[in-house]
């Protein structure tokens, strides 16, 4: 290992560990709150491909859960970025439409898709191209573009940006049970983007602009905290059938990786995606945060429904830069 | 009939749906449009009062109309995106409403300052903390710092879209004489050059970002626009001759929204490039069958866009500047 990489490892570990020991100090002083729960459930399903009984898959890793969605109205967030041909850039439409069935199976008042790209100002080209518009329209699924909104403003809980409040669209704020559905993937400023990543997407474009440019100025891992911990998801259904390492979000290689996670804690997802990624979360600044106020990332207070994690996963390749995540 | 002449007549029937449509959104209470249920939208607004009121034929725009809009103007000059008053300053809205009281007819008085706030307003890159910043470690983004246009919003960084919106309303100012000096004239370069700066290699815009880690990144269509129509003096360019060729190669695009873009941006380059007037021939009777449906459509300023770029023929483009 070259001197230079390994000066990097040190250095992302001692990030990492140190903004933990940050909020642990906060929490000491009480000026963030202990949010996590005794346990979080975390289901790691195989399904191989897309074109498999995704359908099914989904329904019986969501009654694992037991969930109460009686009168809910439910809104799945999944991650859409932009179109690239033959790129796994976006979780899977077909994903997505099981999911919105399959919560409407299970009771949920109403289901609505909604997304904010970053960059991309055509939400619904973004759409259109990448199939998700034509698999809603044969579900009868209804999408909300959260960049275009109606926006209510509101104070944060956290303040690890250093700002105040924040604009959110009504749909987001008035959704009884958020999904956040991420695609399983390395990124080239954050290490890895997955269900708390994710959110971002719900900051609107018509606030802040394309990209979300505030968000970036003010520490992507700081603003995933604090977005994460005004927004918390109820549930989380990552797509990691296909992934994507080296240069992601965008331009890295597909990974087959085969599992759909399900949990009821972002963090615990997070976590567990991260390992099975074959990288460290712990390395990962805005996760071992996460862990310490948010939700659950210790091993002690997660548990599996169905498959445990493998003892062994072949890394996620990623950028020099994030060489430190491997395990 | 020819059949241009049908499909001249499809496309007025499309346009005149879509206006009925948007005289249908009108918010009840507060005026204005909404992007999509009933909160105030100054791009909404703007295109919307554009579509309805610039065509020849179509009823100019009283005080009255242009009040809702004017109500929103905060006490600096500029505009939010949407809401009242508190939601925060943003120069592509700015820019957006500016752009549309002019050509409108509105008391330049009603929007000297929103001028004089726009050629004031500065990016993060304008500082030299920040340059030297992205000069010595932050260098995966590849791009010329010093080469600033306009941020979307105070204290981030200059982007494509505001940037060329804000150049197109600067420019129209300045050629009807109500906005003048250096500074204008540095800003004005500036923006050009930044725009420049940050084009795709093969063509194009996105929204700012062209090479990250060494990779190009795809051009998307509104920005390569909004970027051409800023950029129409500049039509001799290879890049921007290019940008052209490549918005030309989406007309099958299945989005109404970048449809317009495409039809609103090409259509100043009529009389420099031969195969301007085929393709956007295409695209209007596409972008017809598109919006056949307005109610279906969710955001107001699609709709808008979408009357503006199938009238051309009998009214004018609001995002074109005369050379």
């Amino acid at each position: 290992m070259s001197a230079v990489v390994s000066r990097r490892i040190f250095g992302g570990t001692m990030l990492a560990g140190t903004g933990a020991l940050a909020v642990r100090r906060m929490l000491s002083l009480g000026s963030v709150q202990d949010r996590r729960k005794p346990l979080s459930r975390v289901a790691i399903l195989q399904e191989d491909s897309y074109d498999g009984p995704l359908d099914r898959t989904l329904m019986e890793g969501l009654r694992l859960f037991d969930l109460n969605l009686c009168g809910k109205s439910v809104l799945l967030k999944p991650n859409l970025v932009e179109y690239i041909p033959g790129a796994e850039v976006n979780t899977n439409p077909r994903l997505v439409g099981a999911a919105a069935s399959a919560f409407l199976a299970l009771g949920a008042k109403s289901v609505l898709v909604g997304e904010g790209p970053g960059h991309q100002r055509d939400t619904v080209l973004v759409l259109a191209e990448g199939g998700l518009q034509a698999e809603l329209r044969e579900r009868r699924i209804r999408f909300v573009d959260l960049n275009r909104d109606e926006i209510w403003k509101v104070p944060l809980q956290t303040s690890f940006t250093g700002l105040d409040c924040v604009s959110l669209p009504r749909t987001v704020l008035t959704s009884d049970f958020i999904v956040s559905m991420p695609k399983v993937k390395t990124h080239h400023w954050a290490g890895v983007t997955l269900s708390m990543k994710n959110l971002f997407g719900v900051v609107p474009g018509v606030a802040y602009g394309w990209p979300k440019n505030i968000l970036h100025w003010k520490g992507i891992d700081r603003s995933i905290l604090d977005i994460n911990a005004a927004v918390p998801a109820h549930f989380v259904i990552a797509d990691g059938i296909v992934g994507m390492e080296g240069n992601g979000p965008l331009h890295g290689s597909p990974r087959n990786l085969g599992r759909i996670v399900l949990a009821d804690d972002p963090v615990a997802a997070d976590f567990v995606c991260t390992r099975l990624m074959g990288l460290n979360p712990l390395r990962v600044k805005y996760l071992a945060q996460a862990a310490e106020f948010l939700g659950n990332g210790g091993p002690e207070r997660i548990v599996h429904l169905g498959e445990r994690l493998p003892s062994t996963a072949q890394p996620f390749a990623v950028l020099p830069e994030f060489a430190h995540l491997r395990l | 009939m020819s059949s241009s002449a049908v499909a001249f007549e499809r496309q007025q029937s499309a346009r005149r749906r879509l206006l009925a449509e948007l005289r249908t959104r009108r918010l009840p209470r507060t005026g204005g449009w909404s992007h999509c249920g009933a909160q105030f939208g100054t791009e909404a607004t703007s295109l919307a009062l554009l579509a309805l009121h610039s065509s020849p034929s179509g009823l100019p725009a009283t005080k009255e109309d242009l009040a809702p809009l004017m109500a929103r103007q905060l006490p600096n000059g500029l505009w939010p995106a949407v809401g009242d008053r508190t939601t925060g300053e943003n120069f592509w809205a700015t820019a957006m409403a500016v752009n549309t009281l002019m050509i409108l007819g509105a008391a330049p008085a009603t929007f000297a300052a929103s001028l004089e706030t726009l050629v004031r307003g500065r990016p993060l890159e304008a500082g030299w903390l920040v340059r030297l910043k992205f000069r010595l470690s932050d260098r995966q983004v590849r791009f010329d710092p010093t080469k600033y246009g306009w941020a979307w919003v105070p204290a981030t960084l200059s982007w494509v879209v505001p940037t060329s919106m804000a150049l197109i309303t600067l420019e129209r100012a300045k050629r009807q004489g109500l906005i003048g000096g250096g500074e204008l004239q540095n800003r004005l370069r500036l923006g050009a050059e930044m725009l420049l700066d940050r084009a795709c290699p093969e063509g194009g815009w996105n929204a700012g970002n062209a090479v990250v880690y060494g990779v190009s990144l795809r051009p998307h269509l509104d920005a390569t626009g909004l970027a051409l129509a800023a950029l129409r003096f500049h039509h001799e360019l290879p890049i921007v001759r290019n940008s052209v060729t490549w918005i030309l190669t989406h007309i099958d695009c299945p989005s109404s929204y970048s449809l317009a873009w495409i039809i609103l941006a090409a259509s100043p380059y009529k009389d420099v490039r031969p195969d301007v007037s085929p393709a956007v021939d295409i695209a209007r009777e596409r972008l017809a069958a598109l919006v056949a449906d307005p109610s279906a459509v969710d955001d107001t300023s699609t709709i808008a866009l979408a009357a503006l770029a199938l009238g051309l023929e009998t009214g004018i483009n609001p995002f074109e500047l005369k050379v």
